[in-house]
């Protein structure tokens, strides 16, 4: 007994290491809701609307962590009877911003990867703004699609 | 270059470092948008007392045949709010003031009358929600506003003025 005792305590020191660094979590906050948006009249929310800017949270195990996080951006948004409506991202239109109260907020392309160290918290608020482009004759009604954040800890 | 900012830009990938994926995960958030038709807002009838005399209030209420009325056409049953910005006097050419007041309205959305079916705003200072009807197809709303002007003793003759602006606001 004295001795299967020892070989648990050595498989507990093996596996806590492992589990901490795949403590990675990602969660969508708040959808990008550009509200209410008329036929032929484009419509931008900033990364920096307090409402209407989509918003994930992430937290890595702590800090010194490396991250990169990638977008998957739809092209159109769906809406009534089949109808599409463009939608666009552009340079700046995600920020970045930990959550200790020293951390600076960070612009960057949404349409591409970004990596960062987490320096001063171990987690993060990530911000998206974008555009629309309804036509002038766009069905009227309710248009959405997905936007999923996927952050890659190495 | 590095910047320890609580987040810092890193340049792994120029580097040509070899990277050992430790865990990844994603969270997902919805891209919405409400597409509605323009509010077009028409003035229908003016709000015309006509003849006041001195010293004589004169009211017009927003379900008199001499109500002032707004025309409205936007989406079919849309959500919409109604605003007013109201003139508190009318002005003449001289600049004389005649006070107005006791603003009064009511909406309908089905037809242009507010004889009856004409539903009353409770507060012409706030905001009213309310929806567009549908009438064939397109959305309607008509709103009548009234009040009560009240001229001096020694009011000085004239013809005499103001703006009454409605606004209507999806949501």
């Amino acid at each position: 007994m004295m001795l299967t005792r020892g070989l648990v305590l050595a498989a507990l020191v093996i596996a806590v290491p492992g589990e901490a660094s795949a403590q990675l979590i990602v969660t969508g906050i708040r959808n990008l809701d550009f509200g209410v948006v008329l036929q032929g009249v484009a419509s931008v929310v900033p990364p920096t609307d307090p409402v209407k800017s989509g918003q994930f949270y992430f937290r890595t195990p702590g800090l010194g962590t490396r991250v990169r996080i990638r977008f998957t951006l739809p092209t159109q948004l769906n809406g009534p009877g089949g109808a599409s409506m463009p939608i666009s991202f552009a340079n700046n239109d995600a920020r970045a911003q930990g959550t200790a109260p020293a951390s600076l907020p960070i612009l960057f392309n949404p349409n591409g990867a970004a990596v960062f160290t987490m320096t001063t918290s171990p987690d993060a608020n990530v911000w998206l703004g974008g555009r629309v482009a309804p036509a002038a004759a766009q069905a009227v009604g309710t248009y959405s699609n997905t936007v999923i954040m996927t952050v890659t800890m190495f | 270059m590095r910047v320890h900012l609580g987040l810092s830009a890193g340049l792994v990938a120029s580097l040509g470092l070899a990277t050992t994926v430790i865990a990844q995960t994603s969270g997902n958030i919805n891209a919405i948008a409400r597409v509605r038709q323009p509010i077009n807002v028409a003035a229908g009838q003016d709000l015309d007392f006509g003849i006041v005399i001195q010293g004589t209030p004169a009211t017009i209420a927003s379900t008199a045949a001499a109500a002032g009325r707004f025309d409205a056409t936007g989406t079919p049953n849309a959500n919409v709010n109604i605003n007013f910005t109201l003139p508190s006097n009318l002005i003449d050419g001289a600049a004389n003031n005649l006070p107005i007041g006791t603003w009064s309205g009511c909406f309908n959305q089905t037809a242009a009358v507010n004889s009856s079916g004409c539903t009353a705003i409770a507060s012409m200072a706030g905001t009213t929600p309310t929806t567009f009807g549908n009438v064939a197809g397109t959305g309607r709303l008509w709103v009548f506003v009234g009040a009560t002007v009240s001229p001096a003793a020694a009011q000085v003759v004239g013809t005499y003025n103001g703006t009454v602006t409605m606004t209507l606001t999806y949501f």
